[in-house]
């Protein structure tokens, strides 16, 4: 892979949230949201990042994008280390890199028009006047398939799956060439995640748009990613071309994940082995030693406690993290 | 028909809002056979709680009102019951089991007195009895601790666990039927398959009949024996589950099953999406409620709306066109 490919490399990246207790709040322990992962993404395609509630998959796409600033590493986006930038340059950088967000009710003001929520990117970073700026919206809104016209109405009168394409359009207005997508379909109906998903591809092709796919189905993840990473518990697992991921799985935590998504197929169901993992996922604020999955892990030996696994390359473009990863090649 | 054990026909029910009567369920008629497990699929407000909700007889009137119809269940209507009469059949012969196990669990009462309640009021069992009874369902839906648990309260359980707790009280009066609204939605796949695996172990070992509401296609294929499809507050297909999956006949279920992505996915081409929105329920409809979104649709559709007829043995549409010819049938 020639360097000049990589859009944006993440390495090391910690975010910790502290907790705060007593009259003083002093700061009694930490949530270790993410904890020092690495990885890059490359022009043009899809990196899915893929786990369960509270592994730290969103905090990862927002400590990116700077809207939490990380606890430590580096965050190279064109270059830049973007965790060493702050004010105007940041706000520049900002314009590069945008986020669509999970829930179409939350995201959007509900007090403003559409026009207005699709047109403020624009004249936040005075890149156009008002007219121009009308003009645009009206171009973005036809961009996302919704009418022109709509950009006088306000988002209460529109259905999920519509709201979804104005948080696109607002996300485009700025010409960005990476889009972090947190979970952009998960709380809309099964035939509207598709016409969501479809237009995704659209305007990937059409902008060359590089994203960050997070989200917890992993048939969608499958379905729209050229790389799929894997989380748990604050740590990148694993990370493999997709094909690679879905058909050899090397780390039990992705086996396991991929053998409990149910196939809508009762053939297949029917004759799928399925590893199913005893207990929950622990707190992150008191993380188990070593590896975080040994817990609940079907292979874990004395060496997983001690200590952590390293992120490595196993095979050429395929990372993991398990001390046993060998057996499963 | 005689071996239904719960026979329900030309369900009705409606909701007064402010905006005017909503036709959330318009005639639905389904039987349900002992011991079998039968999935009810759709998307929201397609109708699928509010069937069950008006069989179960609790749907609160006012805004709601079950119109028109029978449920019948042994041979007794339970929409013409009392108060106290449904009371004695709810939780000890039919028994449900919520989406969000979070808000169906009381927050100020322990596990143990809430276990309890079902088993002193419908078995007229003893505190003390009550107690012990709980320990061991708890134990049977693979609570570990059970003795110390039962004095806890909801929010020390997680998601999945609290889930266990709800099969737990589900199950603690041995019901003949259990109703299951979105059970493992709210949940993690890892714990989804840890719950499904659950149900399916206790339905071998206790015998009781399933219904089981959900709007994942994958869900179904692995658990029901037969599945219904609804739509626009209509069952608008009805198959035994491997018929269904092989041979989708109504436009919808072809364009929902046709709209999911795979985990098992070898080549990637774009989603099958169902344009336009699902139906706003305000008119009772006389055309077919799926026509305004259907690439099949014929003059005829427009007019009437079709009953569901038979195709193929056990396999009933409600749709005008053959869409395997695109011909009206």
């Amino acid at each position: 892979m020639s360097e000049n490919n990589v859009l944006l490399r993440v390495s090391n990246l910690v975010k910790h949230f502290p907790i705060m207790r007593g009259f003083i709040q002093k700061q009694v322990g930490a949530v270790r949201a993410v904890d020092s992962i690495s990885f890059d993404v490359k022009r043009g395609e899809t990196l899915g990042l893929v786990g369960e509630s509270g592994c730290g998959k969103s905090t990862t796409g927002r400590s990116i994008l700077q809207l939490y600033r990380p606890t430590a590493g580096e965050v190279l986006f064109d270059g830049v280390d973007l965790v060493k930038t702050k004010g105007e340059e940041l706000r520049k950088m900002r314009r590069k890199m945008q986020m669509i967000f999970q829930d179409p009710y939350a995201s959007l003001n509900p007090r403003m028009t559409v026009g207005e929520i699709v047109g403020e990117p624009l004249l936040v970073h005075h890149i156009s006047n008002e007219k121009e700026t009308n003009e645009r919206v009206k171009q973005l809104l036809e961009l996302v398939n919704l009418n022109p016209s709509f950009a006088t109405r306000y988002p209460h009168e529109f259905s999920g799956g519509q709201r979804q394409r104005i948080g696109v359009a607002r996300a485009l207005a700025l010409q960005p060439s990476f889009i972090v997508c947190d979970e952009p379909i998960s709380a809309l109906d099964v035939s509207i995640q598709a016409q969501v998903v479809n237009l995704l591809e659209e305007l990937q092709e059409k902008f060359n748009l590089t994203y960050l796919f997070i989200a917890h189905d992993l048939s969608m993840v499958r379905h729209i990613s050229d790389r799929v990473a894997v989380m748990y518990l604050g740590v990148i697992v694993e990370l493999a071309t997709r094909d690679e991921l879905y058909s050899k799985p090397l780390h039990p935590y992705s086996q396991a994940l991929l053998s409990a998504v149910p196939i809508p197929d009762p053939m297949a169901e029917a004759t799928r082995q399925r590893t199913i993992l005893e207990g929950d996922v622990p707190s992150p604020a008191n993380p188990p030693s070593g590896c975080r999955f040994r817990t609940r892990c079907p292979i874990a030996e004395a060496v997983c406690a001690e200590s952590r696994p390293e992120f490595r390359e196993i095979k050429p473009g395929h990372f993991v993290a398990c001390f046993f990863a060998e057996r499963f090649l | 028909m005689p071996d239904f054990i719960l026979d329900v026909q030309g369900l009705e029910t409606t909701f007064k809002t402010p905006d005017g009567i909503i036709h959330a369920v318009n005639g639905v008629s389904f039987g349900l056979k002992e011991g079998e497990t039968i999935g009810v699929v759709g998307e929201s407000g397609c109708g699928k709680s509010v069937t069950m909700l008006s069989v179960m007889g609790l749907i609160p009137n006012p805004p709601g009102n079950v119109a028109a119809g029978t449920a019948k269940f042994f041979g007794n209507d339970l929409l013409k019951m009392s108060k106290d009469e449904i009371r004695a059949v709810r939780g000890a012969q039919i028994s449900m089991v919520f989406q969000d196990p979070m808000t169906s669990l009381n927050p100020v009462l322990t596990v143990g007195r809430q276990l309890q309640e079902p088993l002193t009021l419908h078995l007229g069992m003893t505190k003390k009895q009550a107690w012990d009874r709980s320990a061991e369902l708890l134990a049977m839906v693979g609570i570990p601790n059970p003795q110390d648990r039962l004095s806890d309260y909801p929010h020390q359980f997680s998601g999945g666990m609290r889930q266990r707790v709800m099969i737990a009280m589900a199950l603690s009066c041995s019901p003949q039927v259990l109703i299951a609204d979105e059970p493992t939605t709210a949940l993690d796949v890892t714990i989804q398959a840890q719950i499904m695996d659950l149900v399916k172990r206790l339905r071998d070992e206790l015998g009781m009949a399933i219904i089981w509401i959900t709007h994942d296609l994958g869900v179904v294929a692995g658990l029901a024996q037969r599945v219904l499809v609804m739509y626009g507050g209509f069952i608008i297909e009805e198959a035994p589950v491997n018929e269904l999956y092989a041979n989708p006949s109504h436009p919808y279920t072809l364009g929902l099953i046709g709209s999911l992505p795979r985990v098992d996915e070898t080549e990637h081409k774009r989603l099958f999406s169902i344009e336009g929105l699902p139906p706003m329920l305000f008119e009772k409809p006389n055309q077919c409620p799926f026509a305004p979104r259907c690439k099949w649709a014929i003059e005829r559709c427009w007019k009437e709306n079709p009953a569901l007829e038979p195709v193929a043995p056990e396999h009933r549409i409600a749709c005008w066109v053959d869409v395997k010819t695109g011909r009206p049938r």
